[in-house]
C-alpha cells in the first residue's frame, strides 16, 4: 500500500468522530443554520397568539432564555400579552414568580385568565444587590416556569443582564424582563427583544432583537373586546 | 446485662475550649476552680501544671498560662447531650455528674451505657465501640471506657489499664469468670469509696480487692460498714446495681462556647456547621425532624440576638442546612463580639415515611426543588418578602384578593371543598394598593394626560350597612398614550380615583 493510500485510510477513519464533533457544535442552541431552518426544534413555549408564534422562531416564548419587553407606561396590555402562557405554566404545575412587580397581582383578573394562583410566588427584595441575587437563584433552580422581573430605578449592567441569561438557560426558565424604550439602544444579551406601544385599540409589538430569527417585524396585537367596547356616554 | 462506662476525665476543660479550632492546642491553658487547677490541657501538662496544684504553683511552672474559670453548669449540659447522643445506640442510658472539688470528691463526669441490646444492630462489640470512640474524637471529647456487668464493675475496671488494654482488642463481651479475674485482680484503691475507707483497707494490708472478697462479708461489715458491703455485693453482681434512668427531652439544644470572642460573622461558619452535624445526628437516629431551627448569638453582657431558619420539609441534610444558616449569617451585622452560640430546636416531630425529602437514587423532584428554593429565599430576604395571592369573597375590589403564605404553593394538591370564582367582569391585571386620586378640570379627567372614559358604570355598593359605606361607579378609561385603567367615582364625595391598571 502506498503512502498516500494510507494518509487517505487514515482521514477517513478520523472522519466520523470528527462528523460527531461538528454535529455537536451544531446543535447548539446559539448556532442557526439556514439550510436547517426547516428542521430546527420548535421548543418554544406558545405565547396564546398565533400571530406572534409565527415571527418568533421557536414557534412560541424561547424557553431557557430572557425575553426583554421594553414597556414605557403600563395599561398597553404588556401582562395580557404573556397571561395565556403563564395560565398554561401554572397548570402544568411550574410555579411563576414575579419580582417585584410594580402593582398588585390582582388575584381576580389572574384566576379568570386561567392561572392557577396557588403556583404564583410575588418576592419583594429590597436593593438591587438581593433582587439581583432573588432573580438568579429562581432563575436556576429549575422548578419556575416563568419568571418576571421588572428593571428598578438603577439599570443592571450588562454582566448581570449576562448572568441571568445564563441562569434562565441552566434552570430551563421563561424570563420576561421589563425595561424601559429608553434601553433599546443599550446592547443586552437577551434572545428576544420587543418594543411594545400601544396604537388605538391595539398592542403595537416590534420585534428589535431575535436570536437565530429574522427581526425588525411589526405586529398588531387586539386587546379583549370586552376593555375596548366603547359605551354611550353618559356625562 | 453488659455495661458500658464512658468517663470524661477531660471534660471541665473541653466544654470551654471545644469551640475552638485545632491550632488552639498551642497555648497553655488550665481550669481554675476555688484557687486549684482541675484540670490543664496538654501544653500546660507538659509543663508540669497539673490536678491539684494552687494557681500561685501553677503560674509559677507556666508563666503564660491561661487560666479559665470551671463552669459546671455548662459541664452538666455536655453530659446531657453525651447522654443524647448515647442515647441514639441504646434506650438504657445514665449519666453521672463529676464530683465537685470542694466536697473532696475527684471522680469524672461518666456516661452508662447498657449494651446488651444494641451488639446485633451495630456490628458486634468491637465496631460498636470504634463507633463510640470515633464520634467522641468528632465531638473532640477524650474518653476512656470500661465494661463490665453491673454500672459499678463497668466504672472500677475502666480505671484498669489491664482491661482496658483487652478493651481494644476484644471481639466477643467476655465471660462472668474473666470478669471475676479482674475484679479479684484490681488494687483497692480503684473501689468507689472515700479515702477514709481505702487508707483503712491498706492499713489492713488489703491491697487488691482479691483480699478483700476473700474475708467473710459480716467480718467486712463490721469493720467498713454496711454500705461499703452493698457495694461490694453491686460489684459482685450478687445484687441489684440501680443506676437512674435517662429520658431525652423532647426538644434539641447545643451550645458552644468561645473563649476569646468572635467578631466576625464568618468565623462563625465553622463551630455552626458543628451544631448542625451534631443536631443531624440526633434528628436521624431518633427519627425526628424539626422545622426551624433557632440561633442564638450571646454577646455576654450586652444581651444576646436571635434568629430562625425555617425548612419547610423535613431535611436531614447538614449541608443544605448550614447553606442556609449561612444566609441568614450574611444578613446579620455583629455590633458586639460573640461569646457563645446556640442551636434548638423546639418541636421535633416524628418523621413520616414519605416525608422525607430524599428518594432512594438522591434525584431532586420538582417539589423538592422549589421547597429549595422558597427556603434559600425566606432565608436570604425574610419571611416577609414572600407572598402568593389568593382569591376572597368580597364585593369590594380591594377586599376580593389576600396576600396568602406561601406555604399554600407547596400544596400541589387541589384544596377540596368550595372553590372560590372570580368574578365574571373585566378587572384589571394590576391592582393600586390605594386608589390613586385623579385631578378633574371641566368634567375632564387627568392622569398623565387626559383620560376618557370607555364603559361603565358598573355600580359597587358594599358595606353600607356598616360604619363606612363604599359606593362607587366604576368605568374603563383610556388613557392619551393608550392604557387603559379602571377608575371610579366616590359616590358620596364625587371625587374621582385611579385603582387599577389593564396591563
Amino acid at each position: 500500500m502506498s503512502n498516500a493510500e494510507n494518509l487517505l485510510q487514515n482521514n477517513q477513519l478520523a472522519d466520523p468522530s470528527k462528523q460527531q464533533r461538528l454535529s455537536q457544535l451544531l446543535a447548539r442552541p446559539d448556532i442557526w443554520q439556514a439550510a436547517n431552518e426547516h428542521k430546527r426544534q420548535r421548543g418554544g413555549i406558545a405565547s396564546g397568539f398565533s400571530s406572534l408564534d409565527a415571527l418568533l422562531t421557536g414557534r412560541g416564548w424561547p424557553r431557557g432564555a430572557t425575553t426583554e419587553l421594553l414597556v414605557n407606561q403600563s395599561g398597553i396590555g404588556e401582562i395580557s400579552l404573556l397571561l395565556p402562557a403563564l395560565a398554561e405554566l401554572t397548570q402544568r404545575e411550574q410555579m411563576v414568580v414575579l419580582v417585584n412587580p410594580p402593582f398588585i397581582p390582582y388575584a381576580p383578573a389572574l384566576a379568570s385568565a386561567g392561572v392557577q394562583l396557588e403556583k404564583l410566588l410575588i418576592i419583594h427584595p429590597r436593593g438591587q444587590k438581593d433582587e439581583l441575587w432573588a432573580t438568579e437563584q429562581a432563575l436556576q433552580s429549575g422548578c419556575c416556569g416563568a419568571l418576571l422581573s421588572w428593571q428598578g430605578r438603577q439599570a443592571p449592567v450588562d454582566k448581570d443582564l449576562r448572568r441571568l441569561q445564563l441562569a434562565a438557560r441552566e434552570g430551563d426558565c421563561l424570563h420576561f424582563h421589563f425595561r424601559p424604550q429608553s434601553c433599546a439602544a443599550s446592547p443586552s444579551p437577551a434572545s428576544l427583544r420587543l418594543q411594545l406601544g400601544s396604537d388605538g385599540d391595539q398592542l403595537a409589538v416590534q420585534l428589535l432583537k431575535q436570536l437565530g430569527g429574522q427581526s425588525g417585524q411589526r405586529l398588531h396585537l387586539a386587546r379583549s373586546a370586552d376593555l375596548v367596547r366603547r359605551d354611550q356616554p353618559l356625562h | 446485662m453488659l455495661w458500658l462506662c464512658i468517663q470524661f476525665p477531660k471534660l471541665p476543660l473541653e466544654v470551654l475550649t471545644r469551640a475552638q479550632r485545632g491550632g488552639a492546642e498551642s497555648h497553655a491553658q488550665a481550669v481554675v476552680e476555688q484557687q486549684l487547677i482541675v484540670d490543664a490541657n496538654q501544653t500546660a501538662a507538659e509543663r508540669g501544671v497539673e490536678t491539684g496544684l494552687t494557681i500561685a504553683t501553677a503560674c509559677a511552672l507556666c508563666a503564660n498560662l491561661q487560666l479559665l474559670q470551671r463552669d459546671s453548669q455548662r459541664e452538666d449540659q455536655q453530659l446531657q447531650q453525651l447522654a443524647q447522643w448515647g442515647y441514639s445506640f441504646t434506650p438504657v442510658v445514665s449519666p453521672q455528674a463529676a464530683g465537685s472539688v470542694d466536697a473532696g470528691d475527684d471522680h469524672f463526669a461518666c456516661l452508662y451505657l447498657e449494651l446488651s441490646g444494641c451488639l446485633k444492630a451495630s456490628g458486634g462489640l468491637q465496631p460498636l465501640l470504634q463507633q463510640l470512640k470515633r464520634e467522641l474524637r468528632q465531638m473532640r471529647i477524650s474518653c476512656f471506657m470500661g465494661l463490665g456487668h453491673s454500672p459499678s464493675a463497668a466504672r472500677m475496671l475502666s480505671q484498669l489499664p489491664e482491661h482496658r488494654q483487652w478493651l481494644r482488642e476484644t471481639q466477643a463481651p467476655p465471660s462472668p469468670q474473666q470478669w471475676r479475674q479482674w475484679i479479684s485482680f484490681s488494687p483497692s484503691k480503684l473501689l468507689d469509696c472515700d479515702n477514709k475507707t481505702i487508707a483503712k483497707l491498706y492499713a489492713c494490708g488489703i491491697k487488691r480487692v482479691s483480699q478483700l472478697l476473700a474475708i467473710p462479708l459480716s467480718e467486712v461489715g463490721s469493720r467498713f460498714g454496711r454500705n461499703f458491703v452493698d457495694y461490694l455485693a453491686r460489684l459482685n453482681g450478687t445484687r441489684h446495681d440501680p443506676v437512674p434512668s435517662y429520658q431525652p427531652p423532647p426538644e434539641f439544644h447545643s451550645e458552644l462556647f468561645f473563649p476569646s470572642p468572635l467578631d466576625n460573622s464568618e468565623q462563625l461558619l465553622f463551630p455552626a456547621g458543628r451544631l448542625v452535624r451534631e443536631l443531624c445526628q440526633q434528628l436521624q437516629r431518633r427519627q425526628l425532624y424539626s422545622h426551624q431551627l433557632r440561633w442564638k448569638l450571646d454577646f455576654g453582657q450586652q444581651g444576646c440576638k436571635v434568629f430562625s431558619v425555617e425548612v419547610s420539609r423535613p431535611l436531614l441534610d447538614a449541608q443544605r442546612l448550614i447553606a442556609l444558616t449561612k444566609l441568614q449569617l450574611e444578613r446579620i451585622k455583629l455590633e458586639q463580639p460573640i461569646q457563645a452560640l446556640s442551636l434548638t430546636c423546639d418541636q421535633l416531630l416524628p418523621m413520616e415515611q414519605d416525608k422525607l425529602d430524599d428518594d432512594l437514587f438522591g434525584k431532586d423532584t420538582q417539589v423538592q426543588r422549589s421547597h429549595q428554593l422558597l427556603d434559600k429565599l425566606k432565608a436570604r430576604l425574610g419571611h416577609e418578602a414572600l407572598s402568593g395571592v389568593t382569591l376572597k369573597e368580597s364585593y369590594l375590589p380591594e377586599q376580593a384578593w389576600q396576600s396568602a403564605d406561601t406555604l399554600v404553593l407547596q400544596s400541589n394538591r387541589r384544596k377540596k371543598g368550595h372553590q372560590l370564582q372570580p368574578i365574571n367582569a373585566p378587572r384589571p391585571t394590576w391592582l393600586l394598593s390605594r386608589p390613586d386620586k385623579l385631578h378633574s378640570r371641566e368634567h375632564k379627567l387627568f392622569y398623565r394626560g387626559e383620560i376618557k372614559l370607555l364603559q361603565g358604570p358598573e355600580r359597587i355598593d358594599g358595606y353600607w350597612w356598616q360604619h363606612g359605606r363604599h359606593g362607587r361607579d366604576y368605568y374603563i378609561a383610556r388613557g392619551e398614550e393608550g392604557g387603559l385603567y379602571w377608575v371610579f367615582q366616590d359616590l358620596t364625595s364625587e371625587d374621582w380615583y385611579l385603582h387599577g391598571v389593564y396591563a
